[in-house]
């Protein structure tokens, strides 16, 4: 019969499901406690049952194109209620990776990024041999001397070389993967409205987390996922700001403390510190943890206050450091910056893309 | 009895709500031969002036005229084989329930003392057994339940006769390697040690075993069972004192499931035929990309079976996690309607799940077609997955569940008996008549197992789905045939470990039927009465009414049919005595002499003085409860009404209602049990056959141009005690409506 | 005839399990000792308004087995006893039976004299505490033994005399003691039964707070004529008819949080009670909010009529939060099949709850072998047997199988018949 929909099971994503922190996903028994707990579950098609059963079967396509996957905000009320034990928000989050590995583009990146646990060591490797290498090809690797100017080891046009064209990168991969993802979970439901117009309050419910403040097992979550938020959104403004300070303002760098780019920049840094631990703490302090980290999780986690570190020791590490070991910190800052940037789309960084679209999605295709 | 005292308990608010001067002379009058009262009869001295009394005087007969039959029953414990006991309930039926110093109230405790006086007066005391007894238990079958039921009895000391049709004992089990789990920590399956059970049952002194063979009879009663067992090599007769008949179930013929794909592909099998598939060494190769097992295929289906067999969610688990073991290539789906795993098998299903990564969704299957090359496709509705979802399979297997393997014995006998009435050929409405049954009733020809000698048929009737049983919540091993008791699979479906228990259980039952019968005492539900019915054969017609009717199938038949009574049969119900118009049936303390004494002995006053009276029958088993249970909540009903307690609705012969009536009696309500498929008569039938007799009598009476009003019948349950006070005064009401009965005063 | 046939089998705890163990062995020649820790037997099963599948009253069975105990002289029922001590030695078990003091002793003819004088109200225990009873009444109105029981520690001496002086009968004796007797018995069954897992435990169901959030068990209270309401169903909150009756099943069980196993029995519960509802308040709407429909062997004739009936809907989806709102409950739950979130309204939740095993905590006297979830092992070497709910979550049918099959091996284990 023409009517009947083909159920293709596929137990190779299954066991990547699984090798990802989803094994649990087998005891679930279709119960629903997790849609009726979560208080971020949409009236139709609420999640994230559905999205349980399907992993169970290993339904790739289905898990690809569906906005469900990504409105989880992964509180785990729905894990600290499960009978079962089946940690959907675990299941979740490793379907989410799995995701976001196929929407990649180009495809071997985000297999690259999605086996974090074993590549680890080629994703930061990578970046930093290619420092190296530039640094010695741009100027032999020298060393400078006290007091240190980073200028004088990385010159400004080696950076901007580097990351314009790193962010050109991105925009093209993460922009094909974006509207991958949009064309995929338009299948099954006609939007109506504006982009724009479901994109600005969107914005503002991510600006001020009003949906994490539902849930209840991940409250204190909240606010370091806030403060990460925003940290990075401070880190982005103050680059953005050198810039202007350098080249229109033409100061002269480094700019002094009281500089208020500068507090801008330490400002980021202190809430990505803040908020990098709060999350981890979140994840460590409770005797049964309500999500459990995975490798794909920490290998983000891990860069981003990596970048956070290496960024404020190199930045007292030129008053009080040898200048040897604080130019090899700033290698390590901007290994790490590129580590991060080129695996944007890729790493669980890219949630801000495809949470943004599917909550615009979500907008767009409620019934008034 | 012909030494009667009569023993009046005054306390309890008996004595402040009658006037007892006058009670010594009416006991003297209507033949005490002893009369005292007491102020609490049941106390130390009231029982001494009791057992002084019967010492001194030499009574035979007690009249206890003081609270419920159902109370202080230790207190006013006697001998029954040496004195006769009526108790009359002045407590819950006059003093609780009535107006106290009141005219009529004092009219009723006058009625009952003179009915109770009436009756001990007809009552006569039981012989003493004298029945030689056999301790062999018979069990046929030797399934795994069989198994547990001759270790059991073989266990608390009784010989032991085990007789399988199969060349091998184990049964359904011999198909299996592994069985769900039945002990901590649940999480795997259970080796199959039915090899060390069969061998301990073949080693066993004490049982005899008989393999390829059958019943070809069983003859007589319980105690003194005549069996007869067809062998490989001839026959062999022994007696037996109780059987337990164990004989299984058999898988549903899944050829009735071609919808599922059964009998199209060789890669359709049942679970059962999984089952034989791995005990003989797994799947064979090429092995299957993709197994998936459907659930309740052919059960909780109006279709096919209607029940579920409870145990096949269970099985898949344990197929799955076999097959996984042996071949974890193999990916297994699950697709059910409710996963029914109770109980700590939550867990089994938990670690199944985890384990095997088996995919489960709920849906119901609509077919599995047979497609191209060796794959499978299965259609499915309203499936988790889904609406309309097919999945593709390699092999498919069908959970079907289980039909018990018994006779319908009274289907048998009706198929019989149309057969002689074909062969006599007396009139052609007569023979199109049977036809008709024997048709309806062919497919049972052969089936018979016990191959009893019983007028009702070679086998234990059986009840819904095929099922032997009679109470199968509280009293799950009783059957309709008294000393045969059902185990296992034949009585309701179950696992494994179920059908161990059950096998224990039943030993416990047959073993306690033999203790019984030893001491000339009945079985349940009136264990211990040690009366026995007896018949007047004299005045016998041959109308087949008790033979047909008994519940129990304690009657057979001669040649001419007359009942044979075998008393080892009897559960002493009365339904035999209710059924016989020509009142032949007694039991030494139950007969239509006696209640037609009671009956008479009540006071009937004149058209003139508006006092009609009424009589209530009520079921000694569920309304004199109840009844009880009003009068402890101080109820109060019309005092017009004699109250009688009858052992069982069908223990009421229509000739007490024709007596009544034709004594003025104004009305008579009946109030029994529940009847129909969910009958709650401990008799099983009782309260149904009183309906259908009454109707007859309701019939009668509108013939006679009396109001059929006048008689009724009501169903009562043991915890409907609110309703004894609305039925009663609503039929005194009816009465007082219709008018004085115009028989009064004739 | 050998010797340990002699001393008699102790079955401890008369509910359905114990007393059909009892009976089934005392009716094959066997002394029996039936203990109940209660004033009367039935246990659980007389605390119900029906059994399904049949929808019968439990107490009509009881009557027969109350009768085979009368007539039978082999059983000794002993209600307000504990083993308080008990040792195990080759032929079988020395065990101390302690008895509560009997403050009103066999000679009660049940008159109901001192109740009507005993102003003292306590709560009702047989109706789970949903009502007061007097201080000296009968523990329930088909109680067995049918003898008054005195709540002594609850009542003022003025009460107390007066109690003692309403009785013509001598049997209130306010200076009873406990008493103690120490016996050897030759084997031994465990019938303790189970109680219903605590609805405080249910954080997310209203944990015990929401007045109109009652358990299964408080439901069969309300149903029975015998029951604190006179058999009507009405909310506890405002004493009004329900309109709208939802069942939450699987409410703490098959859950790791809390009972990890199915009970096996409250889906049957539910469907038994909401026959109640319906017949009781034909305007009524029920639904059912299940897992999976778990109605084994014949019972599904019991689904089959519930899923039949006018105003009764099942809705597959277990309930994850019941919040008060105006007056009303709401349930917040996803109707699986339809794949929408709902908040239903109901002015009535019954929590399906499943059964704790009383042997988790009791009867550490026996040290008897226990799996993970409380539940009682066979230990055939000791001569010890478990049966009923003791054994495994399970229903009334199967409870008397097994009881039936427990005293089986209970005269195994004791020896071969020693005659009556």
């Amino acid at each position: 019969m023409a009517s009947h929909l083909e159920i293709v099971p596929s137990s190779e994503w299954r066991k990547k499901l699984h090798d990802r922190g989803g094994a649990p996903v087998t005891r679930c028994f279709q119960c629903a406690t997790c849609c009726s707990v979560c208080k971020l579950a949409p009236e139709e098609q609420p999640f994230p049952r559905r999205q349980m059963l399907w992993s169970q079967w290993g339904l790739s396509d289905r898990m690809a194109s569906d906005p469900g996957l990504w409105l989880c905000h992964q509180c785990n009320d729905c894990t600290t209620h499960c009978p079962r034990d089946a940690r959907p928000g675990d299941i979740l989050q490793a379907a989410r990776s799995l995701a976001v590995e196929r929407l990649a583009v180009p495809g071997f990146l985000g297999k690259l990024v999605g086996n974090a646990k074993s590549t680890w060591p080629i994703l930061l490797g990578i970046p930093f041999l290619f420092w190296v290498a530039a640094l010695y090809a741009v100027n032999g690797l020298t060393i400078p001397e006290s007091p240190l100017v980073y200028d004088r080891l990385v010159p400004h046009w080696l950076i901007y070389a580097v990351f314009f064209s790193v962010t050109g990168f991105i925009l093209i991969t993460a922009g094909a993967g974006a509207i991958k993802f949009w064309n995929q979970i338009g299948r099954d439901k006609p939007r109506q409205g504006s982009f724009i117009g479901s994109l600005i309050p969107v914005l503002m419910d991510i600006a001020f987390h009003g949906r994490f403040g539902k849930c209840d097992t991940a409250k204190s979550r909240k606010w370091g996922h806030f403060a990460l938020l925003w940290g990075f959104v401070l880190a982005a403004v103050a680059s953005a700001f050198i810039i202007v300070a350098m080249y229109i303002l033409m100061e002269e760098l480094p700019l002094p403390f009281w500089h208020p780019f500068k507090i801008i920049g330490n400002v980021a840094a202190v809430f990505l510190v803040v908020g990098g631990f709060m999350v981890l703490q979140n994840r460590l302090r409770q005797d049964k943890p309500a999500g459990n980290a995975t490798a794909y999780d920490n290998f983000f986690l891990s860069v981003v206050l990596m970048v956070v570190i290496t960024g404020v020791l190199t930045e007292v590490g030129r008053y009080l450091m040898h200048p040897e070991l604080a130019s090899w910190i700033y290698i390590l800052h901007l290994t790490s910056v590129l580590s991060l940037f080129v695996t944007f789309p890729f790493s669980k960084f890219a949630h801000l893309i495809y949470r943004t679209l599917a909550m615009v999605h979500e907008r767009m295709t409620i019934k008034s | 009895m012909d030494k009667v005292g009569l023993f009046l308990c005054t306390g309890c608010e008996i004595g402040a709500a009658i006037n007892t001067e006058n009670i010594e002379e009416l006991a003297k009058e209507r033949g005490a031969k002893f009369f005292a009262n007491h102020p609490c009869l049941c106390s130390e001295e009231g029982i001494n002036l009791i057992h002084n009394a019967v010492e001194n005087d030499g009574l035979n007969g007690l009249c206890i005229a003081a609270c419920s039959h159902r109370e202080k029953t230790e207190e006013f414990r006697v001998n029954p084989l040496k004195i006769s006991m009526e108790r009359v309930c002045l407590r819950e039926q006059v003093a609780w329930t009535h107006k106290p110093n009141d005219e009529d109230t004092q009219m009723l405790a006058e009625d009952l003392l003179k009915m109770g006086l009436a009756r001990i007066a007809k009552n006569e005391l039981p012989a003493a057994s004298q029945e030689t007894i056999d301790r062999t238990v018979l069990v046929v079958g030797a399934g795994l339940a069989g198994l547990q039921a001759a270790r059991a009895a073989a266990g608390m000391g009784h010989p032991v006769v085990l007789v399988e049709k199969q060349a091998k004992l184990g049964g359904y089990l011999n198909r299996v390697k592994t069985l769900v789990p039945e002990k901590p920590p649940y999480d795997s399956p259970h080796p199959n040690n039915l090899a060390d059970i069969v061998a301990e049952v073949e080693d066993h002194k004490t049982i005899k075993i008989f393999k390829g063979s059958k019943i070809k009879s069983i003859q007589g009663q319980p105690g003194q069972f005549d069996v007869v067992v067809q062998t490989a090599s001839g026959e062999e007769n022994f007696k037996a004192g109780a059987v337990i008949q164990a004989t299984g179930a058999k898988p549903y013929d899944a050829d009735k499931l071609s919808h599922l794909g059964y009998g199209k592909s060789p890669r359709v099998i049942t679970s059962h035929e999984l089952e034989d598939l791995m005990s003989q060494g797994g799947l064979k190769t090429p092995l299957p990309g993709r197994v998936v097992f459907i659930q309740c295929a052919g059960s909780r289906d109006e279709k096919h079976l209607r029940y579920c067999s409870g145990e096949c969610c269970a099985t898949t688990l344990k197929q799955v996690a076999t097959l996984h073991a042996s071949h974890p290539q193999v990916e297994c789906a699950v697709m059910y309607r409710d996963f029914r795993a109770p109980g700590q098998l939550e867990h089994f299903y938990a670690s199944v799940q985890e384990k095997t990564g088996c995919m489960f969704t709920r849906g119901e299957v609509e077919s599995v077609e047979t497609l191209d090359g060796d794959k499978l496709r299965i259609q499915m509705q309203n499936s988790l997955l889904g609406e309309q979802v097919s999945l593709e399979a390699d092999m498919v297997v069908l959970a079907t569940g289980m039909v018990p393997v018994s006779a319908d014995g009274e289907a048998i006998r009706e198929l019989q008996d149309a057969r002689v009435r074909i062969n006599k050929n007396e009139s052609a409405t007569q023979v199109e008549e049977a036809k008709k049954i024997e048709a309806k009733n062919i497919h049972h020809e052969g089936t018979e197992i016990l191959n009893l000698h019983y007028r009702q048929g070679p086998d234990m009737p059986v009840l819904s789905y095929s099922f032997p049983d009679s109470h199968y919540i509280c009293f799950p091993y009783e059957t309709r045939r008294t000393g045969i008791y059902a185990a296992g699979t034949l009585r309701a479906p179950m696992d494994a470990a179920q059908a161990s228990e059950d096998g224990w259980g039943a030993a416990m039952k047959a073993v306690q039927c033999i203790e019984a019968n030893t001491h000339g005492m009945a079985v349940h539900p009136r264990a211990g009465d040690t009366s026995i019915a007896s018949f007047f054969l004299q005045r016998c017609t041959q109308c087949k009414r008790c033979t047909e009717e008994c519940p129990f199938g304690t009657l057979n038949e001669d040649k001419k049919g007359t009942p044979e009574y075998f008393p080892l049969r009897c559960r002493r119900c009365g339904i035999c005595l209710g059924a016989c118009p020509e009142r032949i049936i007694s039991f030494p303390e139950y007969s239509v002499d006696s209640v037609a004494s009671m009956i008479k002995a009540i006071e009937v006053p004149e058209e003139d003085e508006e006092k009609p009276r009424m009589i209530a029958l009520l079921c000694e088993n569920d309304a004199i409860p109840a009844l009880d249970q009003a009068a402890g909540r101080r109820m109060q009903w019309n005092p017009w009404i004699r109250i009688i307690p009858v052992r069982c609705l069908g223990a009421v012969n229509t000739v007490w209602i024709a007596d009544s009536l034709s004594r003025g009696i104004d009305g008579v309500i009946l109030i029994g049990c529940k009847s129909g498929d969910d009958y709650q008569c401990h008799y099983i039938r009782g309260s149904e056959l009183a309906k259908t007799r009454m109707t007859n009598v309701q019939e009668t009476l509108d013939r006679l141009t009396l109001e059929s009003e006048r008689v009724q019948v009501h169903e009562l349950s043991h915890n409907e005690f609110h309703r004894i006070p609305e039925l009663l005064d609503a039929f005194a009401e009816t009465i007082e409506q219709v008018g004085p009965n115009p028989y009064k005063g004739f | 005839m050998n010797a340990t046939a002699k001393h008699p089998l102790l079955v401890v705890g008369a509910g359905i399990a114990g007393v059909t163990a009892a009976i089934e062995a005392a009716e094959a020649g066997r002394e029996v000792i039936l203990l109940e820790s209660e004033p009367s037997i039935g246990g659980r099963v007389v605390r119900n308004f029906q059994y399904f599948p049949k929808l019968c009253p439990p107490t009509c069975g009881m009557e027969i087995n109350i009768k085979r105990i009368e007539r039978n002289p082999r059983i000794r029922v002993l209600t307000q006893t504990q083993v308080t001590k008990a040792s195990a030695d080759a032929q079988g078990w020395q065990v101390t039976l302690t008895r509560k003091p009997q403050y009103i002793n066999d000679n009660c003819t049940a008159c109901g004299e001192c109740e009507k004088v005993c102003t003292t109200k306590v709560p009702d225990p047989v109706n789970l505490g949903l009502s007061q009873v007097p201080a000296a009444r009968l523990y329930h109105k088909d109680a067995w033994p049918k003898q008054y029981v005195l709540d002594k520690a609850a009542c003022p001496q003025s009460d107390l005399d007066a109690v003692a002086g309403a009785c013509k009968y001598n049997a209130v004796d306010l200076n009873a003691q406990p008493t103690e007797e120490t016996l050897a018995v030759s084997a031994v069954v465990v019938a303790t039964g189970w109680k219903p897992y605590p609805l405080q435990n249910l954080t997310n169901l209203g944990a015990g707070k929401l007045s109109d959030v009652i358990s299964n068990a408080h439901m069969e209270r309300l149903a029975v004529k015998a029951g604190p309401t006179a058999g009507k169903i009405l909310r506890p909150s405002d004493g009004q008819p329900p309109k709208k009756v939802a069942f939450v099943q699987c409410a703490g069980s098959r859950d790791v949080n809390h009972l990890p196993y199915c009970s096996g029995v409250c889906c049957l519960a539910s469907l038994k009670q909401a026959t109640y509802v319906r017949e009781q308040i034909p305007e009524s709407e029920v639904t059912i909010y299940y897992i999976d429909r778990r109605t084994p062997g014949r019972n599904e004739d019991l689904l089959l009529k519930v899923a039949g009936m006018e105003g009764v809907k099942m809705i597959k989806g277990k309930v994850g939060a019941i919040e008060t709102q105006n007056n009303s409950l709401k349930l917040k739950v996803e109707d699986v099949e339809a794949g929408k979130l709902i908040e239903a309204d109901a002015d009535l939740v019954v929590l399906a709850t499943g059964m704790v095993p009383n042997l988790k905590d009791d009867m550490k006297v026996f040290d008897l072998p226990k799996d993970s979830d409380g539940f009682g092992l066979d230990n055939p070497d000791k001569k010890i047997f478990v049966a009923g709910v003791t054994r495994r979550p399970e229903d009334v049918a199967a409870s008397v199988r097994d009881a039936t099959g427990a005293a089986a091996k209970a005269c195994v284990a004791q020896g071969s018949q020693g005659g009556l």
